[in-house]
């Protein structure tokens, strides 16, 4: 994992409507999206998204729906242009790129995966799969090969000749997986990839994600409206409401530290023992005389079950055989409270 | 005199009548009038009840100067006359391989001995069809016909079908995949194929019968193409912005160019609507070659036409029923080609 920027965002505004200059005015001027919609009749898709998606992370886009996640994923790849603002894709503009430079982007660059799948009904799932590669002029052939192999990777092995409608919802998002992932793009692009399958499926998907991940450390950026997937899948977590950032940054903080009562109501209902990590809640120094030796990474919940419900135990947290902090049982039961901000002035007396 | 005199001299305008006033061609009203004498004249008020509409003769009557009706029809005739010859310089050259292909067409079907024929049309619907099914429906059909000498006149009949709805599938289609990709292009084509649609096939034979010589296969070509070309036009436009946006846009997303999409996707996809197109339209193609007859086209509609002339009660059913069976076969063998591309992408 590099601190590369491979994908940032500046300054993005999208506004729909007749005339998004007009209105964009008026939203500089500080007009709300509601306000918008009833004076001036234009929908406030994108408001001043500023964000930089790390090389090699995972970047989950969060918000309830409407919020303008599926409208900013695909200011990415220019399939909606933008109001104003930039994309800069390896540092270049691509807002500058002329059609072909774009279509290279596309082909090339980048690649995306449907909530709704969005197979070709009419070729079989080898076809889809070599959907990339036969976009660029490659022969069937010549790309069959590499379909396969990723038709293989992702779990679809001898399915090669079946069409679309006649494989399960999770299958067929495998299918748009290694179509994605046949293209050899090192972004990729998912909008809402697992919200039409069923949980258990979606867990699946989820974990063939970040096997892959693993593997293969491309760019990735997930959009979803499920907290849980959000915190299972992101390095970084952004989250939109009504068009806007409301926080950004990593999850874990994120859920220690929600900007808003927006997020305190999305992070409310969260297993925060699964969830949290030692490392988020530990403190520096040796600490005093320790039960045990703990990992950075590890879940509360673990640190929980080890006490075995003694609440006066400290942990030594080790990362590589050095120690690089504590984790006290009364830190644990802290961080297990969401924090409210109206109660924060209570906490910070408390601390 | 007349009803309306009061109000031109009302207006001072009974001078400019009058100057303009001659002793024109009477018109039979005019006559009729006259042989009733003058006791009309003579009630010169005329009652509320019997008021004309200020038609242009009810006009003319009360002013010389205003044309009358039967002179409009006669200025349109002289119009179409005057342009006609310009007109035939640009469309009879364009039109020409029209009657080249219906006679060339027609001669094949005919001249070519019925045992080669048959099996010929029997293969064309087994590979359009898949089906032995239909095709053994088709050699009943054939066969029924042939059977009471109906044989030429329906491969006459299916002649005409053939090349025509060949044309229209040939232009239709690149109008609708025009159509879809323009919304200007769709508002400018919607009217013209309205209008095409609405209008009943007698009322543009007039024009065409003027265009052309009566002798000229283009004639009843024209007519049957300006009728069945709708239904393609249409329904390829129509299948074309019905493909799933979601499709589409994964196809913008992977870097396609609009060529490899509309060939790779939209047209693959809006398949079964452009084929319920060609179905319609070669329904409509027999529909319109049976009223073509009137003006010479060749094929069982001359036989019901001669039904009707000559109340032959006996051949205009036989050749109607001919026409119904030819119909259904028809119908049949592009349905089911229909179902088989259904039938290999059910996406839906
Ligand atoms: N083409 C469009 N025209 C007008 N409004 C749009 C259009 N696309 C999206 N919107 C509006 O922009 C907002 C964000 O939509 P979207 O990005 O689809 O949200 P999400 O993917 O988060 O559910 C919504 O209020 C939606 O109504
Ligand atoms: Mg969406």
């Amino acid at each position: 994992m590099s601190d590369t920027i491979k994908v940032s965002i500046r300054n993005l505004y999208k506004i729909f409507g007749d005339d998004p200059q007009g209105a964009l005015a008026k939203v500089r001027e500080g007009m709300t999206k509601a306000d918008l919609l009833e004076q001036e009749n234009h929908v406030l898709g994108l408001n001043d998204i500023n964000v930089d998606m790390k090389e090699g992370q995972i970047t989950v886009i969060m918000g309830l729906s409407g919020s303008g996640k599926s409208t900013l994923i695909r200011h990415l790849n220019r399939l909606i242009e933008p109001t104003a603002g930039e994309v800069l894709v390896n540092g270049e503009d691509i807002l500058a790129y002329s059609e072909a430079q774009l279509r290279q982007l596309r082909r090339v660059n980048m690649s995306m995966v449907f909530q709704k799948f969005a197979l070709l009904p009419h070729r079989t799932v080898l076809e889809n799969a070599g959907m990339a590669l036969a976009t660029q002029g490659i022969s069937r052939e010549d790309y069959e090969s590499e379909a396969r192999k990723w038709l293989d990777r992702v779990g679809l092995a001898g399915q090669d000749d079946q069409y679309p409608h006649q494989l399960s919802g999770g299958m067929q998002q495998r299918v748009g997986i290694a179509r994605a992932l046949a293209s050899n793009s090192d972004i990729m692009l998912m909008d809402e990839a697992f919200s039409a399958l069923d949980p258990l499926i979606r867990t699946d998907m989820q974990d063939l994600l970040l096997e892959l991940q693993a593997e293969l450390h491309k760019t990735i950026v997930f959009i979803t409206h499920d907290l849980d997937e959000a915190l299972k899948l992101a390095d970084h977590l952004v989250i939109l409401k009504d068009g806007a950032v409301v926080q950004q940054g990593e999850p874990q903080k994120i859920l220690l530290a929600p900007a808003d009562p927006y997020i305190e109501d999305f992070v409310a209902d969260i297993n925060r023992a699964r969830v949290l990590r030692v490392r988020s809640v530990m403190e520096p120094g040796e600490g005093g005389p320790s039960a045990g030796d703990v990992a950075p990474n590890d879940n509360l919940e673990s640190l929980i079950a080890r006490s075995e419900g003694a609440v006066d135990r400290s942990f030594r947290v080790v990362k590589d055989g050095a120690v690089i902090g504590h984790i006290t049982m009364a830190d644990v039961m802290r961080a297990l409270v969401p924090r409210r901000s109206s109660d924060e002035s209570a906490q910070d007396k408390a601390a | 005199m007349a009803t309306y005199d009061g109000l031109f001299d009302t207006l001072g305008l009974r001078e400019w009548c009058d100057g303009g006033a001659s002793d024109g061609p009477m018109s039979m009203a005019d006559l009729l009038a006259k042989t009733k004498g003058g006791d009309a004249a003579a009630s010169s008020s005329t009652p509320l009840r019997d008021l004309p509409f200020p038609s242009l003769d009810a006009l003319h009557d009360a002013c010389g100067a205003i044309p009358q009706t039967r002179d409009l029809t006669q200025g349109l005739e002289a119009g179409f006359l005057a342009i006609r010859d310009a007109l035939r310089i640009v469309v009879d050259p364009l039109t020409q391989p029209l009657s080249w292909m219906l006679r060339e067409m027609l001669w094949v079907m005919t001249a070519t001995p019925w045992w080669i024929m048959v099996p010929i049309l029997l293969l064309i619907t087994w590979a359009v069809a898949r089906s032995w099914k239909i095709v053994g429906f088709v050699a009943l059909v054939i066969g029924l016909l042939a059977f009471v000498d109906h044989y030429d006149v329906a491969m006459q009949t299916l002649a005409i079908i053939f090349v025509c709805a060949f044309i229209c599938v040939l232009f239709g289609v690149p109008i609708g995949i025009a159509m879809s990709r323009s919304d200007r292009m769709q508002n400018i084509v919607t009217p013209i194929l309205d209008m095409l649609q609405t209008l009943p096939p007698f009322v543009y034979l007039i024009p065409l019968i003027f265009l052309f010589s009566v002798t000229e296969p283009k004639l009843y070509g024209i007519a049957v193409i300006l009728y069945a070309i709708v239904p393609v036009v249409r329904l390829t436009n129509l299948g074309i912005r019905l493909v799933d946006k979601d499709v589409i846009e994964a196809a913008d997303a992977f870097g396609m160019t609009n060529r490899q999409k509309l060939f790779g996707v939209q047209i693959p996809l809006a398949l079964p609507n452009i084929m319920a197109g060609v179905n319609q339209t070669i329904m409509m193609s027999l529909a319109m070659v049976v009223i073509a007859s009137m003006v010479s086209a060749p094929g069982l509609g001359i036989l019901v036409l001669r039904g009707i002339r000559n109340l032959e009660l006996g051949v205009g059913l036989v050749a109607g029923f001919g026409i119904v069976v030819l119909a259904i076969a028809l119908d049949r063998v592009t349905k089911a080609s229909l179902a088989r591309i259904d039938a290999s992408q059910a996406n839906r």
